[in-house]
């Protein structure tokens, strides 16, 4: 195992998309120009639950200048995702307030604004249901005869006997938030109809899903092309969603006859949009006074909203995430997806797993509290390790790091030393405040804390999702001997493009400028799967690495056949004792050539999905984090001052790239921690922006302390494993462990505003004490 | 509505254009003049994506009514390279890794040159609070903040 130190880092190869960025040449999909473009518009349920009673167009209105679309001009009425429950737009019922149900298209926006005044739909609304928990009960059904979009149950071992056996048991509920992706580029598509061909060009993820929704919106009688515009960030927000918009935006192209563009603002975005699944955990350890945990019952259930989306998957990434990074021989984990009338959730970077931390680090947070044992401490002696098993019964085998990530933070943070320090701090302010006395409190003074996080994403596709996908990637040798990339991997700002070129070129042994990227159309390029679930670098990479053999053995072949001598290839040269070609110049003898690979988990990997037992992952990637906080006893405001982890991620191809990941993962799960609420006020999002959904700013930066543990995994391309997620995912619980430090209270909500904290005191005095 | 007739400086070119004088900065910058460099990321106010320099001051470009521009100086993203060499300041963002998407990058681009025209070495706190109303949902600040410091530094040299 080596590490990174930051210092080496800038040396490190540059992102290969950077340039035309800082230069403002980069064409995102409003920047394009495309003659004849016509706008969309959508006019929306105000109402949660309703049946739609009619449709009225004002005749009074010009309605020549403008095309409509209702549900009775779609084809095929169903956003094909993993069920087909989700129409494109609602016919006689409508689910969320703000679901789609007339389409407008017209030449400007104050024709189309003008023309939404005189469209009228009649409702009669109905009861509507915005809790899990009264959702399983409720006569009205959303999904199914029960409202579970998914159900999962895992156990390993007996907890019965746990139960008996251990000291104590010890119980939490924990509840987490929605979260809005709240990409700096809103949604945005444009359809261009030609013919029976319609091209979808737009910011977006997954350009096959969205393929894959079109075709079958029309039933098959069309052509359609997907293209990928630049995408100004998308953290799971443009793996779903966009098949939807496209799915608008096409409609309306193809009744106008002419191109059309759907750009939300950001209002429209945030409101109607997918969010993080909010989620509600019941857990319930069997502990030894040591704090071993002996056994545990966990249950979880995710508000997946008015349609299925990705909720079972989201789920079982929850599920199987939800003993953290734990040994714990007894468990039972049972995991519902619930349907409720609200915006249907989706996919957001570390899909179900920051739930399912934040949840058991809460758990692990109570049992410390409970015996009077520092946090740190229960967390060590519980920590999981290489040769043992997880929830599902998965063997650890290789690349097990949350040992080493955890000791590591724990040094380079000084927590141990802090923690004291801080309590002793601490202890007057407390005092005062406990009393209601603010007016002993020193000016500027601030309580400090320091809490702790260890957490775990498993890389790649849950169980069989891999081989289910069967992502394929091609490679051909161009007339100049360069090498080029036909994959369907995006890039929206995680550095896709600079790791594929990267792990190419190294594959190869020659430089990145021999190695290019097609343009992402469908039409072009094979179907790699999404790129989603931290699998692009470990998947797409392991594929590369596989075609890159082939090629050095075919171009090889072509050399040895021509020069009728034979080679070795080492370090970019094709060499004998007598000559020596360079990679490029001898690849031109094979121009045109090209070998395609499709992916297949390792056969050691075996997932049983009906069970729940086996290898959920083929290897997971592992982080700990210390977040030191301070929070203002009057106003109660927290402000994280320094943020230290540590991450395993196999082998990072950028490691500059690799550290940037993780800073802005970890600043949007402190930002999920304190400041990303969103409060649901009869299915309505109580958000419209920047100004009242609060992220992160520069100055609510914390001193970032990164470093990279490198633990190779032995299928990964030189060694890696998936990072895009999981540095959101340990910092939520690592902020609010620093909570549990330093109010020795109970904290098991995210996020954590300050009228929360002013709440605690409020009820110890009687007093208002944020006054 | 009233067409105005409005003189100003776009990028070191001087500007004549007839237009209303309700239309946004931000819209004049893209349809007319095809600058789509500077983005939208709310349209009020509150994301710093449409960044541009008036007058020596950073400012969001969806702020600003074309009425505002009569005899102003604009400058935008596009300037900074205009001869075809990066600024000290967007070579620093590439080595520094303060680039991800993309999209927020030329507003902070914008709010950190004004900056620096501004105040020849900044605090770190100077930094931040120049940088404030840019917001970044990618790469938690800390490479963009560390290009600024160091191309502070390149200058003064
Ligand atoms: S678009 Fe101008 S500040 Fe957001
Ligand atoms: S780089 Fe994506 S928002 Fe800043």
């Amino acid at each position: 195992m080596s590490e990174f130190k930051p210092h080496q880092l800038a040396a490190l190869e540059r992102r290969v998309d950077a340039a035309p960025k800082v230069r403002g040449q980069v064409r995102y999909i409003r920047d394009l120009k495309i003659p004849g473009m016509w706008l969309g518009k959508t006019i929306r349920s105000p109402y949660a639950h309703a049946h739609i009673l009619g449709i009225q167009l004002d005749r009074k209105f010009d309605w020549k200048q403008v095309v409509v679309v209702t549900a009775k001009d779609i084809p095929v009425n169903q956003v094909a995702m993993l069920e087909n429950d989700m129409p494109f737009l609602a016919e006689k019922t409508v689910k969320y307030r703000g679901e789609a149900v007339v389409l407008l298209a017209a030449e400007n926006q104050d024709l189309l604004n003008e023309a939404a005044r005189h469209v009228r739909i009649d409702y009669k609304p109905l009861p509507a249901i915005f809790d899990v928990f009264a959702s399983q009960v409720s006569f009205t059904k959303i999904f199914g005869d029960n409202n579970l979009f998914k159900e999962i149950a895992i156990s390993r071992g007996n907890v019965e006997k746990a139960r008996q056996n251990s000291d104590l048991t010890i119980e939490i509920e924990t509840k987490t938030g929605f979260q809005e992706h709240l990409y700096l580029e809103p949604q945005g598509v444009i359809a261009i109809p030609e013919g029976d061909q319609v091209t979808i060009q737009g910011s977006l993820q997954c350009p096959y899903y969205v393929k894959r929704a079109i075709d079958n919106m029309f039933a098959g009688e069309k052509r359609i092309t997907v293209i990928q515009a630049p995408t100004g960030g998308a953290f799971g927000g443009k793996e779903d969603y966009p098949s939807l918009l496209a799915g608008h935006a096409a409609l309306l192209a193809v009744k106008a006859g002419r191109p059309l563009g759907m750009f939300y603002d950001r209002e429209e975005d945030v409101q109607v949009t997918t969010k993080r699944h909010p989620s509600y955990h019941q857990d319930i350890a069997y502990v030894n006074k040591d704090g071993r945990i002996i056994g545990v019952e966990l249950t979880i259930f995710l508000d997946g909203g008015a349609y299925c989306t990705l909720s079972p998957v989201v789920l079982a990434r929850s599920a199987l995430t939800a003993l953290g990074c734990y040994h714990v021989p007894n468990v039972r984990i049972l995991a519902k997806a619930v349907a409720t009338h609200t915006v249907p959730s989706g996919a957001f970077r570390g899909f179900g797993g920051p739930q399912a931390i934040f949840a058991i680090e809460m758990l692990i947070e109570k049992i410390a509290y409970t015996l009077n044992l520092p946090p740190d401490q229960v967390r060590k002696r519980n920590l999981i390790r290489k040769g043992q098993r997880t929830a599902t019964g998965q063997l650890l085998k290789y690349s097990v790091s949350a040992r080493d990530t955890f000791q590591d933070v724990l040094r380079r943070s000084g927590y141990k030393k802090k923690f004291r320090t801080y309590q002793n701090h601490n202890a007057d302010i407390l005092k005062y405040l406990r009393k209601g006395s603010v007016s002993s409190l020193k000016a500027g003074e601030k309580l400090k804390g320091i809490g702790i996080s260890v957490s775990q994403h498993g890389a790649g596709f849950t169980g069989t999702g891999e081989n289910k996908i069967n992502g394929k990637i091609r490679v051909e040798i161009l007339p100049d001997g360069r090498v080029k990339i036909f994959s369907a991997a995006t890039e929206m700002g995680q550095g896709e493009e600079t790791a594929i070129r990267t792990i190419m070129a190294k594959a190869l042994g020659i430089g990145r400028e021999a190695v290019i990227l097609s343009d992402i159309n469908t039409d072009v390029v094979p179907d790699s799967g999404p790129t989603v679930a931290s699998r692009t670098t470990m998947i797409v990479g392991s594929l590369l690495i596989e075609a890159a053999k082939e090629i050095v053995k075919k171009v090889k072949i072509d050399l040895s056949t021509k020069r009728k001598l034979s080679f070795t290839y080492r370090n970019g040269f094709f060499h004998n004792s007598s000559e020596k070609h360079a990679f490029q110049d001898a690849a031109k003898l094979s121009a045109g050539w090209s070998v395609e690979k499709q992916y297949r988990h390792p056969p050691i990997i075996q997932f049983d999905d009906i069970l729940w037992t086996g290898d959920a992952y083929p290897v997971f990637s592992w982080a700990a984090a210390v977040a030191e906080i301070e929070v203002d006893p009057i106003t109660f405001d927290v402000r994280v001052s320094r943020y230290t982890t540590s991450h395993d991620i196999g082998k990072a191809i950028n490691p500059d790239q690799a550290v940037a990941q993780i800073q802005g993962g970890s600043l949007q799960g402190i930002g999920y921690a304190l400041y990303e609420k969103i409060r649901l006020e009869e299915g309505h999002f109580d958000i419209t922006g920047f100004t009242d959904y609060i992220i992160p700013t520069a100055t609510e930066m914390p001193e970032f302390e990164v470093s990279l543990i490198e633990n190779p995994y032995p299928y990964g391309p030189f060694g890696a494993k998936g990072l895009g997620e999981l540095p959101l995912v340990g910092a939520a619980p690592a902020v609010v462990s620093a909570l549990w430090m330093i109010f020795q209270e109970e904290f098991n909500e995210i996020p954590v505003l300050p009228e929360f904290l002013a709440k605690i005191f409020e009820r110890k005095t009687g007093k208002n004490v944020s006054d | 509505m009233k067409y105005i007739t409005l003189t100003f400086s776009l990028n070191g070119n001087k500007i004549s254009l007839k237009t209303h004088g309700n239309r946004r900065l931000l819209d004049v910058l893209r349809d007319d003049f095809g600058l789509t460099g500077t983005k939208e990321g709310c349209g009020i106010g509150e994301c710093g994506v449409c960044t541009v320099i008036l007058d020596g001051k950073a400012v969001n470009a969806c702020l600003i009514l074309a009425g505002q521009l009569e005899g102003s100086e604009v400058v935008t993203i596009e300037y900074l390279a205009r001869d075809g060499k990066l600024t000290e300041l967007q070579q620093a963002f590439l080595e520094n890794g303060a680039v991800q998407c993309g999209f927020c990058t030329p507003g902070m681009l914008m709010s950190a040159t004004a900056l620096l025209n501004e105040v020849p070495f900044p605090s770190e706190i100077q930094i931040k609070e120049a940088i404030a109303g840019n917001l970044c949902r990618c790469t938690g600040y800390k490479q963009i903040i560390d290009a600024i410091q160091k191309t502070a530094i390149r200058l003064k040299k």
